[in-house]
């Protein structure tokens, strides 16, 4: 039996109850919307928007008849310029006065006409619509390697900002209408022509121009591109007036699914409030929070419309590309040298083999293993030397790890400038010194994302780079499991019961600190075939800091770790990232609040980390 | 003045949380009297001082229960600082001077004499000027008091142990108003002869007046210098006496002297004395902070459970850490005639010694990783066991290693969840099986047990005891176990080597008497001990 406070009983009670009503008024909304009184709905809200446009359309066109008669009187009276103009202003004022437009109730009119008309008219601009849809979607794929080249060039040319994706701007104005659409569109204009007719038969005041110069307006109430319930019931109220809103039954069919969302989002909740203690025992409460902080932005985006398929096709590939480089945070937490925060020592080596392979016009898979093989010889040189340097220094690793991590980073901010690199992929057009972004399009860009990927739910998966996350765990995992690795795992958790069993504290923490920098290595490899670029100069600099609080949030502490932390540190460090920052762009438009988030959680993790880690509250 | 009585503490009672350290202790001292505080380590020396201190420790866990009578009046003491103004002083026994400064400097330090100066009109009595020649020839009047002829104007820095030592004691002395100076261990780290000025100095000390409380576990040291004698065992008062009215055999007695009861029933058995030398130590001596060998030799025979007793701090512990290679070591070790690379764990490991050491979670165990890990740790990594070889690669074979760890839960009876629960969330008891399960899982020839009922509950205590004296009869593993508790020592082992101050003193029988080994610990060699009794 689980055991509960009362008000934690109280809580569940009361959140079920809630959960259970939302679900239910949620689910009768989407029967009810599906059934005829949906459909009911719709045609009543959509004749009496169309009503009102043209009831609209009929005065002006009233107003217009008596400024043209009064017009044409003053005129053949023989009057001025400014008369005329007075006569129509006046004209104007009379006939708004006299015809004062009224809504038209629908049930005083006699619609069925209309409805035919209407009903024609949205069937055929849905097919219109389905073809435009498919001829676009056709245009883009022949063209995407452009759009990708122009998004490419845009974030070159502006790399002074972070950024981590690249988005595609799809730019149409080269796409030509085909046949069969315009074909459609005949059908669109042929029934057009019948709702004027039905229309003119309930308003006789409209003329054929006025109706003309409402086609737009009409077209676009009738049918818009990926019409739903949804948004068809809010542009009909906001066409019709609020005065149609029409009460619960409406509220309930139009935010059926929104309702059906929250409901999800509380059922989630009273689990949580059940099961509160053995999950912060199992997960601790940093990461219930984190992931209950996923949970919700997951929902919000739902909520907000926004794709949430893409969104986690993104996690997955940002799970993918920053995994490595997570990894890499895991032996050096084991050998007892707690977080490698100078892992960006390891992203030199890694873009030093970027660069050669680049250099030397290497490309493809020989490409990418030539980049990680120099890459892990640089590394190792460098991590071992890093190695030796910690071990003079054991007991304040946190601070000579970070001053090394920015040391190398500010050295080699000169070291990009003065190296001799001649490719001009590379060098600035004019001067000497390395870009600050290189494109990967020449040699390994997106190698592993694209190996093997394939579409599931709308979520593309990057087959390859999973596949070498997996073999990256698979090796570390045998590892940790393998004599050299136990020893190590075993100075990093108490070094004087290591050197009682005989064991060289400073060998393992050697091998441990080494094989970290050489997993930021080729962390930085798969990074960047990911994202595209290879960034130079301060880029590096973060790396480190990102990784460390992905770990810790995945539930390591700085003095142990396991592999399902690197794993789930990454996912939620990740999926928070991706998925708040178009979140807080919604809730926040034109913000940088979503950056301000990133900050404040990956250092406000580490921070918390920190304070957990004195060792003296040990069991 | 008038009293009788300088210091009375009447029905001191102190507990921490359930634990009691002091039980009803009545200490009464007379002016001028040298008064010796004797007691095992535990028995609850530290904890009378730090309550006749005023120390914080005292009061932030809940004060005690008992009064303290200063001339006959009294007195509430409520820090060191409050025991000072009332006379009370301390020579410590880690010293407290400042290096850089002169031995007057010191001596007067924070009573310094001054004279007013321009500043000090002006900015107050903080600022005044020192008079040098006056804080002089106070120190110098207190340094002639311990008899020491030393310059006053000379650094501390560089002064011979010591002479720091007597610096203290000037310094003690200086204070206007002393009525009462404790010497807690003050000869520990003195030589033979300093020691024996130190005692001369005491008691000229005392012949102005002034009454010393001398702890200290040498037992001839008491005998020589003191008048009147308290000795404490387990918070209690045993006995209080007159110097002249006792002997040194009494005191050991006294000191150690239990009821006769065992822990566990051994049965009593004869060795061979020609049995062969298991591990044969010679003039080991070991660099252990705290418990320095000096130079000890021991022969283990095979198939025997060799005791090594004596007080904390005497360096019992040090000798199977040296010779495990922990701590620095120098001398000779051979193992069934075998000699062993001393300073070198693995080699220690590799050549059939295994240990259980005292420091349990520091050194003994991975806590943050599981019981079976910590079980098969040193056999995986010194003899190669639990491991499969794949590629040229040692992996840790998981299916053996639940077998074995399932096998020693069961043996050890160590109570938890599952193989894979973490060591560090087990009580001590199990904490400690674990450890032995660890060292039988080397299969050693010799195993060192080292304070392996430290920390630990009575029922656990006795398990693990047995399970020791079991290996030894059904194994046929010899076993050298170091304990501070006497009592375990003389339930098991077949021979007990008492070590005091970094030596070996004698090596008994277990049921030698009591003042044997009272001697023994206080460094004395109990013939000698026996002889002038009789």
């Amino acid at each position: 039996m689980l055991k509960m406070s009362l008000s934690q009983r109280i809580a569940v009670i009361v959140i079920a109850a809630v959960t259970v009503l939302l679900i239910g008024t949620g689910a009768y909304g989407l029967v009810a919307r599906g059934g005829a009184a949906g459909v009911a709905v719709i045609r009543d809200l959509r004749l009496q928007s169309i009503l009102n446009t043209a009831g609209a359309g009929s005065v002006e066109a009233y107003v217009e008849a008596a400024k043209a008669e009064a017009t044409a009187r003053v005129r053949a009276e023989g009057g001025g310029m400014s008369e005329i103009r007075e006569a129509s202003a006046q004209a104007e004022e009379e006939a708004r006065a006299s015809f004062h437009f009224e809504p038209v109730d629908l049930s005083t009119v006699d619609t069925t006409d209309l409805e035919v008309a209407v009903n024609n008219l949205v069937a055929a601009q849905r097919d219109y619509y389905e073809a435009e849809s498919a001829a676009q979607a056709l245009y883009i794929e022949e063209h995407e390697d452009e759009f990708r080249a122009a998004a490419e060039a845009q974030v070159a040319a502006d790399s002074e900002e972070e950024v981590e994706m690249v988005d595609m701007v799809i730019d149409l104005s080269g796409f030509v209408a085909t046949e069969e659409m315009l074909a459609l569109q005949a059908v669109v204009d042929e029934r057009f022509v019948a709702l004027k007719a039905s229309l003119m038969t309930i308003f006789p005041d409209l003329t054929d121009d006025v109706l003309d110069t409402l086609k737009p307006t009409l077209l676009s109430l009738t049918y818009v591109s990926g019409d739903t319930f949804e948004t068809q019931y809010d542009r009909y109220v906001a066409a019709a007036g609020t005065a149609h809103q029409g009460g619960l039954l409406y509220f309930v069919m139009r935010n059926g699914s929104n309702l059906l969302t929250i409901s999800v989002g509380l059922f989630i909740l009273t689990l949580l409030v059940l099961f509160y203690q053995s999950l912060v025992k199992k997960l601790g409460l940093p990461r219930l929070i984190i992931g209950m902080f996923f949970v919700l932005l997951c929902l919000l985006a739902v909520l907000y419309g926004l794709s949430l398929p893409s969104l986690l096709g993104n996690t997955i590939v940002r799970l993918g590309m920053n995994s490595v480089l997570v990894l890499a945070m895991l032996p050096g937490i084991q050998c007892g040298i707690s977080l490698n925060l100078g892992l960006p020592l390891g992203i030199i080596g890694g873009l030093l083999g970027g660069l050669l392979c680049i250099e030397w016009g290497f490309s493809g898979w020989p490409g990418f293993l030539f980049a990680i093989a120099v890459g892990l010889v640089i590394s190792s040189i460098l991590g071992y030397l890093y190695a030796l340097l910690l071990n003079r220094l054991k007991g304040n690793e946190m601070a000579v790890t970070t001053y090394v991590g920015y040391s190398i980073v500010s050295l080699m901010c000169i070291g990009w400038l003065v190296l001799p690199f001649q490719s001009p992929e590379l060098k600035w057009p004019l001067g000497d010194g390395l870009r600050v972004t290189l494109g990967l399009q020449s040699s390994y860009r997106h190698l592993l994302n694209d190996f093997l990927s394939f579409e599931v739910f709308g979520i593309t998966i990057p087959t390859g780079l999973l596949l070498f996350m997996a073999f990256c765990c698979l090796l570390m995992w045998l590892f940790m499991r393998s004599k050299t690795g136990i020893a190590m795992s075993a100075v990093g958790d108490n070094p004087r019961f290591a050197e009682a069993t005989g064991i060289s504290v400073d060998k393992m923490r050697i091998i441990g600190t080494t094989l970290s920098t050489m997993l930021g290595a080729v962390g930085i490899i798969v990074y960047s075939q990911s994202y595209g670029f290879m960034q130079l100069y301060q880029a590096p600099r973060q790396l480190g800091f990102v990784a460390a609080s992905a770990i810790l949030i995945g539930g390591a502490s700085t003095s142990r770790a396991r592999i399902s932390h690197v794993i789930i540190g990454t996912f939620l460090f990740q999926g928070v990232l991706t998925l708040g920052m178009p979140v807080a762009n919604v809730l926040v438009p034109q913000s940088t609040i979503s950056e301000t988030l990133r900050i404040l959680i990956s250092n406000g993790i580490i921070l918390y980390a920190l304070t957990k880690s004195g060792g003296a509250s040990r069991a | 003045m008038g009293a009788e009585y300088v210091l009375e503490m009447k029905g001191i009672t102190k507990r921490y949380g359930e634990n009691t350290v002091l039980s009803d202790v009545n200490v009464r001292i007379r002016p001028g009297e040298i008064h010796a505080l004797l007691g095992e380590n535990g028995a609850g020396k530290s904890t009378l001082m730090n309550v006749l201190f005023g120390m914080p420790v005292i009061h932030n866990t809940g004060g005690f229960d008992g009064e303290i009578y200063l001339d006959g009046e009294k007195v509430t003491i409520s820090s060191p600082h409050d025991a000072m103004l009332k006379g009370i002083g301390m020579v410590h026994q880690e010293f407290m001077l400042l290096p850089g400064f002169t031995i007057a400097e010191n001596i007067k330090l924070n009573r310094e004499i001054t004279r007013p100066s321009a500043l000090s009109r002006i900015f107050g009595r903080n600022l005044e000027r020192l008079d040098m020649p006056a804080m002089a020839a106070d120190a110098r009047k207190a340094l002639d008091s311990v008899g020491m002829g030393i310059d006053e104007y000379t650094l501390v820095k560089g002064l011979p142990v010591g002479y720091m030592q007597f610096v203290e004691i000037a310094r003690e002395i200086d204070k206007t108003g002393i009525k009462l100076l404790v010497f807690d261990e003050p000869t520990a780290v003195l030589t033979e002869s300093e020691a024996k000025q130190l005692v001369s100095v005491m008691k000229k000390i005392s012949e102005r007046g002034i009454a010393i409380i001398f702890i200290t576990h040498r037992l001839d040291e008491v005998m020589a210098a003191s008048d009147s004698i308290t000795i404490l065992r387990d918070g209690q008062v045993v006995s209080a006496l007159k110097t002249r009215d006792t002997s040194i055999v009494e005191l050991a007695e006294l000191m150690i002297g239990r009821k006769n009861e065992s822990m566990i029933s051994v049965e009593r058995r004869t060795l061979d004395p020609n049995a062969k030398v298991a591990l044969s130590i010679e003039h080991l001596a070991v660099d252990m902070p705290g418990e320095e060998v000096l130079d000890v030799s021991l022969d283990v025979h095979e198939g025997e459970i060799l005791g090594i007793g004596g007080l904390a701090g005497q360096g019992k512990v040090g000798i199977p850490n040296g010779v495990m290679g922990l701590y620095p070591a120098s001398g000779s070790v051979s193992l069934f005639g075998e000699q062993l690379e001393l300073n070198n764990a693995r080699k220690a490991l590799q050549k059939g010694l295994a240990m259980v050491s005292e420091d349990r979670r520091g050194v003994g165990l991975l806590l943050d990783e599981s019981i079976e890990d910590n079980i098969v740790f040193n056999a995986m990594q010194i003899n190669g066991d639990f491991l499969t070889t794949i590629a040229g690669m040692h992996f840790k074979n998981g299916r053996q290693i639940r077998e074995h760890a399932q096998r020693m839960i069961k043996e050890l009876d160590i109570r938890c969840t599952s193989p894979l629960q973490h060591t560090g969330t087990l009580s001590g008891g199990n904490q400690q099986k674990v450890c032995v399960a660890r060292a039988l899982t080397m299969k050693p020839k010799l195993i060192f047990v080292s304070e392996p009922t430290r920390g630990i509950d009575i029922g656990a205590k006795k398990l693990v005891l047995e399970t020791l004296v079991r290996l030894n009869r059904e194994m046929g593993m010899t076993v050298v176990m170091v304990s501070s508790e006497l009592l375990e020592l003389r339930s098991i082992c077949d021979r007990i080597a008492i070590v005091a101050e970094g030596k070996l003193v004698d090596i008994l029988p277990p049921d030698s008497p009591d003042a044997d080994f009272g001697l023994a610990m206080s460094g004395i060699k109990p013939e000698k001990g026996a002889d002038g009794h009789a």
